[in-house]
């Protein structure tokens, strides 16, 4: 069994630890002053490049390349840190804020030292009330302490960090969607490029960072590149030659929910199975794993033919999916698809920003196609048409055989796939929330289309058994692409 | 919006509280704008909710128009355009509380303050009759590891079972 590799989540459980005097006891604020000491900003810029470090916040790019993107020479720039957890599943920052926000500090005075910044807004979530309460005490111990405000520890650095609260809109964790609501209009993505790192708040440059990001960052510097990169599987990246190291290193707060024995946030190495971190939570609450969505509910959905799908940023690129946050919900047998879907579709339709037309629109209308297959209405055409695919002469054509058309499953396919198409990866909308809606829509009914077909031919829910509602893997298209990337190290 | 219809309502100022407070908000941001959700939000708590006033207020402090500040105020769920009940229970139905019977919690709360489930539009509508509470499904409250939960104003209650939601109601 996989051990549980506590860094970030260490001394999350020792009492007090959110006063700035136990964190201290507990080698608090060492990596801040380690830094400070030892290094040069550059030199902290290059370590997290060298370390690896990828964006925990769903989109997985390299935190030092991000960073090598801003430019110096313009003043003032600015760090927001995104405490918008909105991600259904997703709930390891919420942890960090409510017991341990000394550590959340720490980490953004390393990036404000790294990269130059004075000024740092912590976007987080209107309903974290304790969350923003625990913070904001933290801070301002550490104002007190010395270690915010105006030349801190006598090094002329100066760092203020202001919180601020969101309202309640799912859309603020979108990076850009963040920038605009934190300038006080509505949460309405930004086109980019430019990209937030040259004109984000306030049209200054700015590093948006998640929370467990900026955490990693006092392990960093205080037990050195080495240490960091050795935890977690380091990919080849094929696309070039000679291959490319692609570095999945460090842990990662993976959020386990749904049927499981114990949901909650274990801080794991990258790059274990779905079916080993199951087993870390406790095993599964029931007979059999029907799916797992793997990275939040934006991510496509796994089907038990999968659950060797190791957790980490490549593979699960390569799987087709996404890790995202690491938001894992585990379902089991009796659950159904469709049933799951709904409530899913009913989340985008509710979060869409209403920039796009193709995702106000499509998202209610999505919504609304499942709705109408779970209540038994849903569209089947009494037609039969030539069914396509692998002919006898080996070629794509006419099958001779023929198929039943479900409309209502061929137009679902299509509204979402306008909304942003999941075969190209590209999407009709400014942000990646369409791809976000598209992704379980398509995925869900693809992998489980047996359950879909059913529910519309039965006129109501039918929860088939997993064997049954399972696409098998060399029938479905999306899995047909799955690629299981090869190790550096093995080339 | 024009100036009669605001002139009906009451008029809005912070008290001197809330004054201390956004002159604080203020001074963080290069532009007053930027303070536009913690002004909202600390003008809610001491108005109950958003009303005309209130915006015609927020909007001459942060120096922007009245439309700007209604502009914002719609798109957020979390700022309330009509009154809403002493106590706001959000009650999470998003995937994982689903998973653990959300329902179940949901369909006792509207039986046992016999209301129905507010709307975005509709708030009076999952208000109970003596304006104590306002029931209302959000989405993901990002506790999913203790779903199913509520949110009760700032509380959190996790783990609930209709037995448990009574104890919580009890104890409010």
């Amino acid at each position: 069994m996989v051990e549980e590799k506590r860094i970030l989540y260490e001394h999350l459980d020792v009492p007090d630890i959110n006063t700035f005097d136990v964190f201290r006891q507990y080698d608090g604020y060492k990596g801040f002053e380690k830094a400070i000491a030892e290094y040069q900003p550059e030199e902290i810029a290059k370590m997290v490049l060298d370390s690896g470090l990828k964006g925990r916040g769903g989109a997985g790019f390299s935190t030092g390349e991000k960073w090598s993107f801003v430019p110096r020479d313009i003043e003032p720039r600015y760090l927001c840190c995104n405490a918008d957890e909105s991600e259904p599943g997703t709930f390891s920052n919420r942890y960090v804020l409510e017991k341990n926000p000394h550590l959340l500090i720490e980490g953004i005075l390393i990036c404000c030292y790294a990269m130059g910044i004075e000024t740092t807004y912590v976007y987080i979530r209107g309903e974290f009330t304790l969350g923003k309460k625990m913070l904001d005490a933290a801070i301002k111990e550490a104002y007190e302490q010395g270690y915010l405000g105006e030349d801190i520890r006598g090094t002329g650095l100066n760092v203020n960090i202001y919180t601020h609260p969101g309202a309640g809109a799912y859309i603020c964790g979108e990076e850009t969607g963040l920038i605009e609501s934190l300038e006080g209009k509505r949460g309405q993505p930004r086109n980019k490029p430019p990209f937030p790192a040259v004109e984000g708040v306030f049209r200054k440059p700015t590093v948006v960072q998640n929370v467990e990001t900026l955490c990693n960052l006092p392990f960093i510097v205080s037990n050195g590149v080495e240490w960091y990169t050795q935890m977690g599987p380091t990919y080849a990246d094929t696309r070039f030659d000679p291959p490319k190291p692609d570095a999945n290193t460090g842990t990662k707060l993976y959020c386990i929910s749904g049927d499981v024995n114990e949901p909650g946030v274990y801080e794991l190495e990258l790059g274990l199975t779905c079916t080993e971190l199951i087993e870390v939570a406790g095993g599964l609450r029931g007979e059999e794993v029907k799916a797992v969505i793997p990275g939040g509910s934006s991510a496509p959905i796994l089907t038990h033919y999968e659950l060797d799908t190791r957790l980490d940023f490549t593979s699960l690129t390569l799987a087709k999916s996404m890790l995202g946050s690491g938001g894992i919900i585990v379902m089991n047998e009796t659950r159904n698809i469709v049933d799951c879907l709904l409530n899913i579709m009913k989340f985008y339709a509710h979060e869409s920003c209403g920039q796009c037309t193709p995702c106000r629109w499509g998202t209610p209308w999505v919504r609304d196609i499942v709705q109408r297959i779970a209540d038994g209405n849903g569209r089947q055409s009494t037609i039969t048409r030539p069914k396509f695919g692998i002919a006898e002469n080996g070629r794509w054509g006419d099958t001779g055989e023929t198929e039943e058309i479900y409309e209502d499953l061929d137009l679902l396919e299509s509204v979402a796939n306008n909304i942003a198409n999941v075969d190209t990866m590209t999407w009709n909308t400014i942000c990646v929330f369409g791809i976000a809606v598209s992704w379980p829509a398509v995925s869900y009914m693809r992998k489980f289309r047996p359950e879909f077909e059913a529910a519309i031919r039965e006129s109501k829910l039918v929860t088939l058994p997993v064997a049954e509602a399972t696409v098998p893997p060399e029938e479905n298209y999306a899995y047909q692409q799955r690629f299981v990337p090869k190790e550096f190290a093995d080339l | 919006m024009s100036d009669e219809l605001i002139q009906i309502e009451t008029p809005f100022a912070f008290n001197e509280e809330n004054q201390r407070e956004f002159d604080k908000l203020i001074g963080r941001y290069p532009i007053k704008e930027a303070a536009m959700l913690p002004t909202l939000h600390l003008a809610q708590r001491q108005a109950g909710y958003i009303t005309p006033a209130v915006m015609k207020y927020v909007a001459e402090q942060l120096e922007v128009s009245v439309m700007k500040v209604k502009d914002v105020v719609t798109f957020y769920p979390m700022f309330f355009e009509e009154p809403v009940g002493e106590y706001v229970i959000r009650v999470c139905h998003t995937l994982p509380c689903a998973l653990r019977d959300c329902k179940e919690v949901l369909d006792h709360l509207k039986a046992k303050l016999d209301t129905d489930v507010a709307s975005e539009t509709n708030l009076a509508k999952g208000t109970t009759a003596d304006g104590k509470f306002t029931l209302m499904k959000v989405e993901c409250l990002a506790s999913c590891d203790v779903a199913p939960v509520i949110m009760i104003n700032d509380d959190l209650y996790k783990n609930l079972t209709p037995e448990k939601v009574d104890e919580v109601l009890n104890n409010l």
